[in-house]
């Protein structure tokens, strides 16, 4: 390549030009579309979220304006330094400026310092976690489901949510928590890591094996009456996607009902074996003890199930008809407990049975 | 510039028959076939991701309606990126340059050297060999316990065992390289040649070296344990039989995070050739700039933890502070990048593009880690798509954007022959575009809740349209593999010859043909400061100036 | 080309560099260089195993087990072992020191022995593993079972490198491949085998003392 530059002018300015313009388009569109809410976390329900939210916001004002300064810097750069068909002497071979590298490294530092310090002034909000708090929850993360346990003052259980998603249609299922409350988690998983999120709260934290992790939060009292979605966080094996919950913001009194309501489930007597012929039915190292069932058409019948996996993994069994519909959709039982499921008259077919957490246990039930 | 003429011509170097290069110990072979295979990897690492994201482009299974299959996918993505792609590409590079631009015959240890090589095709093949042989790991690069240990639900099978023994396999090439890069930089520099006079990448390449004969054994050690645990009956990481799953989660971490320093700061050398050369100034704040390098491989060995923040078994502010700290170093080397344009005069060939790209969007993932690095935020943000999005804008936005600069800037070194430039820039162009177009709204999907490694999502938690765009962006990217592909080809057979010293470059290994003689350099050029070809070139004109 | 500037020193010197092949520059050799920071990475991984240790150890009590509590009695086998293999580091240098003064004879009979006492550490080793065999502790005792053979293994599996390092030193050796002025590979080997050595001192003293 000889000294002289290029003389012609080179496309990269007009397609860094239309590339620039394009992007402004879309953000604008973004923004006015409505879709711009979803640049910035969701709305904040627990005095801690709200906390985070400030915290986040505070972050991200210092962000946007780094960003904009370097990135100005550089597309100033580029524009303004291209080098033209004059430029034959060398630019100023500028090795340094002491001043100006002093500058910055020390307002960066104060800048991170300051963000750390606040940072971690929140942290302490956020993780406290108090000696009397209001209600306590007992959330356990199994392999592929979780389940809630209420306790009461001395941590005794007094009640245990088997159904961690909310059902809108029936109204059941979820982990119900009064607001303007303290409420106190603690997480246990007997078997893999998993991690209780829920998106609203801005918060996650781990469930890990063999250590208790406990974390407390306070709905705001405008958020009573609503539903809102937790997740699993950490890869957890194949039904990860599925392990679903729901967060149900109550009133104190409708709490109250909630759970006592739930007490009664929980210490209802179990169903008794139904009229009808009955299966017996195990489940043991996520399998059923077997594959292949019949039962009489067009009458009722019942399973004797017995749920032989350790505690904290949920099984049920649930039956579906050839072409997917779930005909039959029962509770899940915990480990070591057992459970009759009655079930209604099935017209004469080829079903499957499963347990609706675990995707690999399957089997086929004949009604003839 | 003088262009050498050496016997046999320049172009017939880089020649040679298939025996050649299988029992070749010339470190610029070897660099070339490093680079290449990395490239197979990245390619293979890229279609297991455009799976990946082909079902998560609406919500519902529709292609992979076994879970376990779309884990497999993401696992063996991200392992063979990191390990069979970005951290042997980097290596490769500097398996070229460093001895080069050191003034070097070769590296230190040859045959090694080799040896290093050809365990990464190995290792490679290992990895996907368990496609095979019942289904790859699945339980993401990271390999947690108890889920990567047995156990019906957990990871059964070979998968997760070859896994364990590729990046062992792979490990040892890494450590075996970076000793031979240290003992090449310490004591085979040419005369005058003094450390604050070498180049910056091979300053970057030391650091990494450093980082990489540290750490990497830490990894071999957690991968040994957690192999034990798997086949011996060993209860390290079980914490039903007194082991612990959170050790694991240290001892990986400890090796995991100063290695994304591996997978950056050569890339972060390629950017400090190319900029100086393309604004003719040189690298403003040098010194510094080895200084902040330095600085960020120390620091990098005391964050790993910030990775776990969420586990409640962390001392969270000594963790979170010196990941903040780390931003000093880094927006050090950002300013110097960003003067070093300042003022300069600009020619916008393809290396310098990429560079441009490199900036532009380092600073981004720069910025996006620094909210992980404040705990609450990390409290929302970990394990969602955020994190996704700052590990590919660093990853991707940084180190890949550096490779692709090197790649154009040393292919005429290489071959003899330049790139085409138009291509070069339509690659570049296609890959910038869709690369925001993936990456960007994963912030979006981050801070909306939607969490990272799930084959599906609800179809009304409002994530529907950013993953369409990022999978779009996905194919974007993909396509911009072909202007390469097709370019390196027709370059190879017809490219422009391009002489000892197309760039008006800065460093030595301008300083003789294109490819070089086996033995690198006939004479060499006065070495008294960090630009000895610049130096030649204009004098004491070099000098002017602060 | 500035060509003098690159050749090796073949006239004698008399420094403690004496016999490394270098050049004029001076300084370390690249071999021993190279096995330096190889002993550096090693050193790494023992580091991580011995964190699971302290971190596994922490967490369990009784540490040992009562049912393995007697196993760590340093005053048993495993010292006679730690003598064989301390005594092998002296032997070792011994050897360095014969072949820098030209001492050929002495350098051999001193790898040799040292070699000798490498593999006798190895055969003791393998003898109080299998002591423990019969009494049921295994990889699979729980965490101390482990964490032990883990350590003890993962030395032993080096050891049996370095004698492997020494049986390659000891047969060039024999065929006249080292002179005082080149025989990197007996330093490299050296050092190594003192990095086993180390290891050994600090693994027994944590296992058997702490």
């Amino acid at each position: 390549m000889s000294s002289t530059p290029r003389k012609r002018p080179a496309p990269d300015a007009l397609v860094a030009g239309i590339v620039v313009v394009i992007l402004i388009a879309l953000v604008a569109a973004v923004f006015l579309s409505g879709a711009g809410s979803t640049l910035y976390p969701p709305d904040a329900v627990t005095s801690e979220a709200r906390e985070i939210r400030g915290l986040y916001d505070i972050v991200f004002a210092f962000a946007v304006a780094i960003f904009l300064v370097v990135e100005a810097l550089i597309v100033w750069s580029v524009l303004r330094y291209r080098r033209r068909p004059t430029d034959v002497e060398l630019p100023v071979q500028t090795h340094g400026n002491n001043l100006v590298e002093v500058i910055w490294t020390v307002v960066p530092t104060a800048i991170v310092l300051f963000l750390f310090v606040i940072s971690w002034n929140t942290l302490n909000n956020v993780d406290a976690v108090s000696n009397e708090p209001d209600v306590r929850v007992h959330a356990i993360a199994g392999q592929f489901a979780w389940q809630f346990e209420y306790l009461d003052e001395s941590g005794n259980k007094v009640a245990t949510q088997l159904a961690p998603a909310y059902d809108a249609e029936t109204g059941v299922g979820g982990m119900a928590v009064p607001v303007g409350r303290s409420i106190q988690v603690t997480l246990d998983s007997p078997d893999v890591i998993h991690a209780f999120y829920v998106p609203r709260f801005l918060f996650k934290r781990d469930v890990v094996p063999g250590q208790t992790n406990r974390f407390e939060f306070t709905v705001d009292e405008d958020e009573a009456g609503q539903v809102f979605r937790g997740q699993c966080a950490e890869l957890c094996g194949t039904g990860h996607r599925q392990m679903l919950f729901n967060v149900i913001a109550l009133s104190p009194a409708d709490y109250e009902t909630w759970l006592a309501a739930l007490v009664e489930r929980s210490n209802a007597t179990p169903a008794p074996l139904p009229s009808g012929p009955v299966l017996n039915v195990t489940a043991k190292n996520i399998a059923f003890d077997t594959t292949a069932v019949e039962v009489p058409a067009d009458a009722p019948f019942g399973i004797a199930f017995s749920n032989d996996d350790p505690p904290g993994i949920l099984h049920d069994v649930d039956i579906r008809d050839a072409g997917g519909t779930v005909v039959a959709n029962q509770d899940t039982i915990d480990g070591g407990t057992s459970a009759n499921y009655s079930y209604g008259p099935l017209a004469a077919a080829q079903y499957t049975f499963f347990c609706s957490i675990h995707a690999n246990m399957t089997g086929t039930l004949t009604a003839k | 510039m003088a262009t050498h003429a050496l016997s046999p011509a320049a172009q017939a170097y880089s020649r040679g028959t298939l025996y050649d290069w299988l029992t070749t110990t010339d470190h610029k072979k070897i660099g070339i076939m490093y680079v290449i295979n990395s490239f197979i990897f990245f390619l293979v690492g890229g279609v297991l991701a455009l799976v990946v994201r082909t079902e998560l482009a609406q919500p519902g299974l529709q292609y992979l309606t076994n879970e376990h299959v779309y884990n497999e996918m993401f696992t063996m993505h991200a392992t063979l990126m990191i390990f069979v792609f970005v951290i042997p590409m980097l290596a490769g590079l500097g398996n070229y340059a460093v001895p080069l631009m050191i003034g070097a015959p070769d590296m230190a240890f040859p045959r090694i050297n080799a040896l290093s090589l050809w365990m990464l095709p190995l290792g490679g093949l290992l990895l996907i060999s368990s496609f095979f042989t019942g289904g790859s790991a699945a339980a993401g690069w990271t390999s947690y316990p108890p889920l990567s240990a047995e156990g019906p639900l957990n990871s059964p099978g070979a998968g997760q065992d070859l896994w364990i023994v590729a990046l062992v396999l792979i490990g040892t090439s890494s450590i075996l390289g970076g000793i031979n890069f240290l003992v090449t930089i310490f004591k085979m520099r040419a005369p005058g040649m003094t450390l604050f006079r070498m180049p910056i990448m091979v300053w970057t390449i030391l650091v990494t070296s450093v980082l990489v004969v540290m750490a990497t054994p830490v990894i071999t050690s957690a991968l040994v344990m957690l192999f034990i645990d798997r086949n011996y009956g060993g209860h390290f990481f079980d914490p039903f039989q007194g082991g612990s799953a959170v050790l694991y989660q240290n001892i990986f971490w400890f090796y995991s995070h100063p290695a994304v320093y591996v997978m950056v700061l050569p890339a972060m050398g390629v950017v400090s050739e190319v900029l100086p050369v393309f604004s003719r100034k040189p690298l403003f704040g040098y010194k510094a700039f080895i200084f902040a390098t330095a600085g960020i491989g120390a620091l990098g060995f005391s964050v790993w933890a910030h990775h776990m923040f969420t586990t409640g078994a962390v001392f969270l502010p000594f963790f979170s502070l010196l990941t903040f700290l780390i931003a000093v170093p880094t927006g050090v080397k950002m300013f110097n990048w960003v003067f070093t344009l300042f003022r300069g005069q600009l020619t916008f060939s393809t290396p310098l593009v990429f560079a441009l790209g490199f900036l532009t969007m380092f600073l981004i993932g720069g910025i996006n880690g620094a909210f992980s690095a404040s705990v609450p935020v990390d409290f929302a943000l970990h394990d969602t798509y955020w994190v996704v999005a700052h590990l590919h804008y660093v990853l991707f936005g940084g180190s890949v954007f550096g490779i692709f600069a090197g790649i154009y800037y040393w292919f005429p070194k290489w071959t003899g022959r330049m790139l085409n430039e138009g291509l070069g820039h339509l690659q570049f162009w296609l890959m910038f575009i869709g690369f925001n177009l993936t990456f960007f709204p994963m912030h979006m999907l981050g801070i909306q809740g939607m969490p990272r490694r799930i084959a599906d999502y609800a179809s009304d938690a409002g994530w529907n349209d950013w993953n369409l765009a990022a999978t779009i962006g996905g194919f974007l990217i993909a396509s911009s593999m072909l202007p390469f592909i097709w370019n390196v080809f027709i370059s190879l057979r017809n490219g422009k010859v391009a002489g000892d010293d197309p760039w008006e470059g800065n460093t030595l290994e301008w300083a003789t043909t294109s490819p070089p003689p086996p033995y690198n350099f006939d004479h060499l050029p006065e070495i008294r400061s960090e630009r000895p070809l610049f130096d030649a070139r204009h004098g004491h004109a070099g000098h002017a100036g602060h | 080309m500035t060509a003098d500037s690159h050749a090796l020193a073949t006239t004698g010197e008399h420094t403690p560099l004496a016999g490394l092949a270098h050049d004029t520059r001076g300084g370390i050799s690249n071999v021993v260089l190279g096995m330096l920071l190889f002993i550096t990475s090693e050193v790494m991984f023992f580091a991580g195993l011995f964190a699971a240790y302290f971190n596994t150890r922490a967490s369990n009590h009784p540490w040992p087990p009562d049912e393995f509590a007697h196993i760590l009695n340093p005053f048993s086998i495993i010292l006679v072992a730690t003598i064989i293999l301390i005594s092998s580091s002296f032997t070792c240098q011994l050897a360095v020191w014969a072949i820098r003064r030209s001492d050929r004879t002495g350098f051999l009979r001193n790898i040799a022995i040292t070699f000798v006492l490498g593999v006798v550490f190895l055969l003791l080793q393998a003898y109080d593993y299998s002591l423990l065999f019969e009494e049921g502790m295994t990889l699979g005792s729980g965490p101390f079972g482990t964490t032990y053979f883990t350590l003890t293994g993962f030395h032993g599996a080096h050891v049996f490198g370095g004698v492997i390092m020494l049986g390659v030193v000891l047969y060039r050796g024999m065929s006249g491949q080292f002179s005082s002025r080149h025989h990197d590979a007996v330093e490299a080997a050296s050092l190594y085998w003192h990095f086993v050595d180390v290891v050994w001192i600090l693994l027994f003293s944590i296992l058997y003392f702490l």
